[in-house]
């Protein structure tokens, strides 16, 4: 009897803090990252060390991402104030009923690319893929962006040999598949640098270059959040912008690089480098956080297609002014 | 036995439910976070028939991986039955295999066999055969001092003998550990099927995960549980069965 009390008690200590949680306090804001410190999030780094919070009068906590981190989720549980999230899960949440608004696009490029050996020759036309060995991550975005391209392309799915894609590049590295997905600004780095140890050069399959624009992370918030603090969001909004900006200045690039490394504990100076550099080339310079409105609407058109959701969500709706 | 195990399930798989529902309720969450009725019975519709045929997949890699680890906890767990220096370097390896992450010994494991129904099987059975190792070792450690006592003053010892002997003794122990181990067998299997392959309820969660779709999860879940009450359900029976007709033809 004395157990079944203090089980019915925790179970709604439980409730209660998940239903305190919602009211998150303004004075200590928490920013959940997608993904681990390193150079892909190198602005989000540079503002907590850097201090750009605390002079906007903001006390920012950044929480480290990872598999099974979800920003928005935190968001809508008031565990989090702000996050980042990838286009696909904005536009998912959303179908779902979820009221999350994003604030800025960190990558103005996808990093989401594929990579293969420049022992192919390099894929200008789609009707070149026809034949290849492809990784695809299924249920991941690159399904939906590879069958987008494939669709954009003319080819039908047989005329292809899809590979599904698992957390090692052994496949790729082994020749069993051609074209692997990769981010970019992370794996892409260390695998070409891998290969070119090798004597190996490799190329990138943008699917930008084809029409294929699918929006990768970009900084989100709560509707609530913005309706009952905007000053708030506005402050956090433009000292994070201001930290990306500063952190992608080549001026800047040994003061990111320390800031990177301090956080991130499998540091190699050199690929950091090198991934810092991927990392500059996608978050743009002349449009930096500025929101590809265009984008976001075909991401959602792409999504209708692929069946990933049933419904329209006007996402146009949902990008902050 | 079958019957109960399937209510039980369901008893628990629906105070789950109940208990997710109340707290999308309470705090006003959107069905991203928690999935309302109408969208799991929605996702039900459209997935439960997949994910049957996938759950039974994985039952396939279940039941084989689970009748490979009892072979290989029998064999490890009498072979390493003496205080030997043999017996005492089995179980260390034994020991030490468990000790390391699958997760770990998975890109290994790939390199070796590719990735297909093999290393689903043999993770399944590496997950699955240390509980039943630790029971064997114990049972087969420990003598049965009265009975094994006569043979060893005749002469008539034998390690066949001792084996059966102390099997028999504890048959009861050993049959609820190997019914047991369904549970881990399946357990083995999703994780396989989740870090690597291409097929089975584990890579369909993997998928809804991607998606962030708990829907879809909870729809796996309950497919998942269903299968594996009735297998145990039936290995409970089975095991009932043996030992009924064991005791008969002893005796007892």
């Amino acid at each position: 009897m004395r157990k079944n009390k203090v089980i019915c008690g925790l179970v709604l200590l439980a409730i209660l803090q998940l239903a305190w949680g919602s009211r998150a306090d303004a004075r200590e804001l928490t920013y959940r990252l997608k993904w681990l410190f390193n150079a892909s999030v190198a602005g989000d780094i540079y503002a907590e060390d850097k201090g750009y919070f605390t002079k906007a009068g903001l006390q920012v906590k950044i929480k480290e991402g990872g598999p099974g981190k979800d920003a928005i989720k935190e968001i809508e549980l008031g565990q989090t104030d702000f996050g980042v999230a990838s286009a696909d899960q904005v536009i998912r949440a959303l179908e779902k009923g979820a009221e999350v608004v994003v604030l800025f696009q960190i990558f103005q490029i996808n990093p989401l690319q594929w990579i293969y050996r420049d022992t192919l020759p390099q894929i200008t036309a789609l009707s070149q893929l026809k034949g290849k060995s492809i990784g695809i991550t299924f249920g991941g975005n690159d399904e939906t962006i590879m069958n987008t391209l494939l669709a954009k392309g003319g080819i039908p799915k047989k005329d292809v040999k899809i590979y599904s894609v698992r957390f090692d590049f052994t496949p790729f590295l082994t020749k069993k598949v051609q074209i692997w997905p990769v981010y970019r600004n992370s794996q892409g780095v260390i695998l070409k640098n891998r290969l070119q140890a090798e004597g190996e050069n490799v190329r990138f399959l943008n699917p930008a270059d084809f029409g294929v624009n699918f929006v990768a992370n970009s900084v989100i918030t709560s509707k609530k959040m913005i309706e009952t603090d905007p000053d708030i969001v506005d402050k956090f909004q433009t000292a994070l912008l201001a930290a990306w900006r500063d952190a992608m200045a080549p001026a800047n690039q040994e003061s990111t690089l320390a800031s990177i490394a301090a956080r991130d504990k499998d540091n190699n100076a050199a690929i950091t480098k090198l991934q810092l550099l991927a990392t500059r080339e996608l978050t743009g310079t002349q449009n930096f956080g500025s929101i590809d409105k265009d984008a976001w609407i075909q991401t959602e058109q792409i999504m209708l297609q692929e069946q990933q959701i049933k419904r329209p969500v006007n996402i146009q709706d949902w990008l902050h002014k | 036995m079958l019957f109960r195990r399937i209510y039980q399930f369901l008893l628990v798989y629906f105070a789950g439910i109940s208990g997710l529902l109340l707290v999308k309720l309470l705090v006003g969450l959107s069905d991203y976070v928690i999935p309302g009725i109408p969208l799991i019975f929605a996702t039900a519709g459209e997935t439960a028939k997949g994910y049957f045929f996938d759950v039974l997949n994985t039952l396939q890699v279940t039941v084989l991986g689970q009748v490979i680890s009892i072979i290989l906890a029998f064999t490890v767990g009498i072979a390493g039955r003496k205080s030997s220096w043999i017996g005492s370097f089995i179980k260390m390896i034994a020991y030490n295999i468990q000790a390391y992450p699958i997760v770990a010994l998975a890109p290994i494991i790939f390199i070796l066999l590719g990735d297909g129904f093999i290393p689903r099987l043999l993770i399944a059975s590496m997950i699955c055969y240390f509980p039943l190792l630790l029971s064997v070792l114990g049972v087969m450690s420990s003598p049965v001092k009265d009975i094994e006592h006569f043979y060893i003053i005749t002469g008539k010892m034998r390690w066949q003998l001792e084996v059966k002997i102390r099997a028999f003794e504890n048959l009861s122990k050993l049959a609820t550990v190997i019914s047991g181990s369904a549970t881990l067998a399946m357990a083995g299997a999703i994780v396989a099927e989740f870090i690597a392959a291409d097929a089975g309820i584990g890579y369909s969660i993997r998928i809804a995960l991607y998606q962030s779709d708990l829907a879809k999860i909870l729809v796996a879940l309950f497919m998942i549980g269903i299968v594996i009450s009735i297998y145990q359900g039936l290995l409970e029976s089975a095991s009932e069965r043996i030992q009924k007709a064991w005791a008969i033809s002893s005796g007892n």
